[in-house]
């Protein structure tokens, strides 16, 4: 029974870090129909940005979230107006976007591999391997700081669509752009917000991943394959709906282990991908599909 | 529950699929970047094997850029001084004529495609004379095989993975001893605590290994010897996990069940690192633990901090604190002139693999690609490698054998040689001083 207890509370501490790591590319594709491959080098990237301001200012990675935020909230608006804008519009520009967010990764990376080499970078805190027990249970304090600021992160998200008027600007952008023209929305200024708003939030995904994991610039892949799956899981229909994507994708990698062998866990989201798209098109928490 | 929505996308919409004519630019470029451009370089004396060249070229690749850029420039740092040192005096020696040595080393870029296709291009268009190999087990054993079909000695410090050998490949020769010597030394210096006492018999074994030809080793190194040791040890979890794992909970919980004594790990830096961190912090602890060849780098310390690696046990190929006498020292004094830092095992195995090389050419008397090839099936030389020797005995496809250099990390910040007792350079602790009751 205390292992069940365990394991659950480390599902949903891992959830955490998992919803942290798909809000932005959530946001970007259900404002923008954009698939923001360059999440994953923006992830990346901010690991890197926390670890230098640790390094070299022995600026603590939480404290760092803010100024975090702030550089990557700039780069999103930066790629938004100075490549993103220029794509067409809808299914058309849909591959393009993709190759050029891919481009956009690959960059990223390579300045990364010329700035830090391959080596593997950690962050090691004064409080990295201290825990809280609860039940008899010990937990990592960097996991539930990780899970808290996830949890923070959804409030401020959900309050910002749901009682601002930039929120629902950002949520009509999304349902019907033209009408938003009509009724006097600056439709490009929202679209900017997004890009780097989803931007800004994978960079905190960064931050927070830095303190978790070792990191490398091929860091992110991964992150960014896990994003989709959640978000799919979703319904990339809301912020809501990635935190209980990421729940489900958690507490099924976790608990799999009584079903699967170890080695396999990690591919259980993805099966779990599939599944979904072919029985649930519309993700497990979205709008169903008609066929 | 009224959640705010922004979209209901039909996931159609997401196409990941890439337009044919996009395909095909992608593939000729992808012809011509990997076909190559540049001058070829090779040695234009290639037309009869039994006469002098003037000089001898050596190919080869190392992962300069990428992932293991760091490491790959390791291996080169090797391979350029035991060129350096045999140019010093002529070059090597055929048939009392010394003809220089030349090392055409491209970038794989950490890339397995790459590495094949330069070594084709290497070996069939540049002609170069011998191949030196790349660092990495998953590069070398598709590299290997390139060098196998094109009939050309293929020595390389960079794959430890025994399938690479089990081939009954002619022409592959490598310089890092199996991955299973590594659990296998390991578990001698565990033997020998248990035999004082220190540890209880039986001891019950966690076995945790990354699911890759490394951990498999790993795992069959640590089976082999508690097979052998009858009822002194008790292997109570045998688990593997995917690299880059972002939550090992699952895993340590079952861990924690079994009660382990010894907690026996096989896992690259990353997996190291997280795994590690949730060990600590769910107040787990192991009379024994060791997680392979991690632990004594200081990028292990720098990532978990000196409480956090203290009393972990690792085991590589080779460390500088064995290069206090003969040629060990020769080497590491050299190095440092040359570089200015310590050399870790990447230069070790490179030095090593291309010092091999250069002595079977020489012993050769010629750039015969068989008579080098029969000269490196036979070689048994001194060696800086722990043991002494260096050979590649048939009986192990050309792969050497030798046993680790154990160590463990002390919470002064050292970590010294614990094993085998002929190269100790300090006193292991076992069990555990961490560990309460």
């Amino acid at each position: 029974m205390r292992e069940v207890f365990t394991l659950a509370v480390s599902a949903v501490l891992l959830a955490g870090f998992y919803a942290a790591m798909a809000y932005g590319l959530g946001l970007i594709y259900g404002v923008l129909r954009i698939v923001n491959l360059a999440h994953g080098g923006i992830i990346m990237a901010a690991a890197y940005l926390t670890w230098q301001l640790f390094e070299r200012f022995g600026v603590d990675p939480y404290i760092a979230i803010p100024v975090a935020l702030v550089v990557f909230f700039a780069l999103g608006a930066g790629i938004y107006l100075g490549l993103v804008r220029f794509l067409p519009r809808g299914p058309a520009g849909a591959v393009q976007s993709l190759l050029l967010l891919f481009g956009v990764w690959l960059i990223i990376r390579n300045v990364a591999y010329l700035l830090f080499t391959g080596n593997e970078q950690a962050i090691h805190t004064s409080y990295a391997t201290r825990s809280v027990t609860v039940f008899g249970s010990s937990f990592s304090v960097t996991r539930i700081l990780v899970f808290a600021i996830a949890v923070v992160a959804l409030l401020l998200l959900h309050l910002l669509l749901t009682r601002t008027y930039l929120g629902k600007a950002i949520r009509a952008v999304a349902q019907n752009p033209d009408s938003c023209t009509l009724a006097g929305i600056d439709v490009e200024r929202v679209r900017i917000f997004t890009f780097g708003l989803g931007t800004a939030l994978a960079g905190l995904a960064g931050v927070l991943a830095s303190t978790l994991f070792a990191f490398n610039p091929s860091f992110g892949a991964a992150e960014l394959l896990k994003s989709f799956v959640i978000i799919v899981l979703g319904g990339l229909g809301s912020i809501v709906g990635i935190a209980l994507g990421a729940c489900v994708l958690a507490f099924a990698e976790v608990f799999s282990i009584y079903v699967v062998p170890p080695y396999l866990t990690s591919a259980v989201g993805f099966v779990l991908l599939v599944v979904v798209l072919v029985l649930r098109p519309g993700g497990l928490f979205g709008q169903r599909v008609l066929r | 529950m009224d959640w705010p929505k922004w979209t209901g996308v039909p996931l159609a919409e997401v196409s990941l699929l890439m337009p044919s004519r996009l395909a095909k630019i992608l593939a000729l470029s992808t012809i011509l970047v990997t076909a190559g451009c540049a001058p070829s370089q090779g040695n234009d004396d290639d037309g009869d094997s039994s006469a002098i060249p003037s000089k001898i070229v050596i190919g080869s690749t190392l992962p300069l850029t990428g992932s293991e850029s760091k490491t790959g420039g390791r291996f080169k740092q090797g391979y350029d001084l035991a060129i350096e040192q045999e140019n010093a005096d002529g070059g090597v020696d055929l048939g009392g004529k010394k003809v220089p040595v030349e090392l055409n080393l491209l970038d794989d870029t950490t890339d397995q495609a790459k590495a094949v296709n330069l070594a084709q291009r290497l070996i069939t268009q540049d002609k170069v004379n011998f191949f030196l190999g790349t660092y990495s087990t998953a590069l070398v054993e598709a590299q290997s095989t390139v060098a196998e079909q094109n009939k050309i000695p293929y020595v390389n410090g960079g794959g430890a993975a025994t399938s690479i050998y089990a081939k009954g490949f002619q022409w592959v020769f490598g310089t890092l001893a199996p991955v299973e010597n590594l659990a296998n030394t390991e578990m001698e210096w565990i033997d020998q605590q248990q035999a004082a006492g220190k540890l209880p018999k039986p001891a019950r074994v966690a076995l945790i290994w990354e699911n890759t030809s490394h951990g498999k080793d790993f795992r069959k190194g640590i089976q082999d010897f508690t097979r052998a040791h009858g009822t002194n040890y008790q292997v109570v979890t045998d688990e593997s996990f995917a690299l880059d794992g972002k939550d090992f909970s699952a895993i340590l919980s079952k861990v924690r069940a079994a009660k382990p004594d010894l907690f026996m790990v096989d896992a690259h830096l990353p997996d190291f690192i997280t795994m590690q961190r949730q060990y600590l912090s769910s107040n787990m602890c192991t009379k024994v633990l060791t997680y392979g060849a991690r632990g004594s780098e200081a990028d292990a310390r720098t990532a978990l901090g000196q409480d956090g690696v203290s009393y972990v046990l690792s085991a590589v190929w080779w460390n500088k604190q064995l290069g206090n006498t003969g040629l060990n020292k020769a080497f590491v004094d050299s190095f440092k002139a040359k570089y200015g830092t310590d050399p870790e095992w990447y230069q070790a195995q490179g030095y090593e693999a291309a010092r091999a090389l250069l002595t079977s050419i020489a012993k050769a008397g010629s750039v015969d690609k068989s008579k080098v090839r029969d000269q490196l099936a036979g070689l048994d030389i001194e060696s800086i490698l722990p043991g002494g020797r260096l050979s590649f005995p048939a009986a192990n496809g050309g792969q050497a054998d030798y046993p680790f250099v154990v160590q463990q990390n002390l919470p002064d910040g050292t970590s010294p040689i614990v094993y085998p007792a002929d190269v100790a350079t300090g006193q292991g602790v076992a069990p555990n001083p961490n560990c309460k009751g």
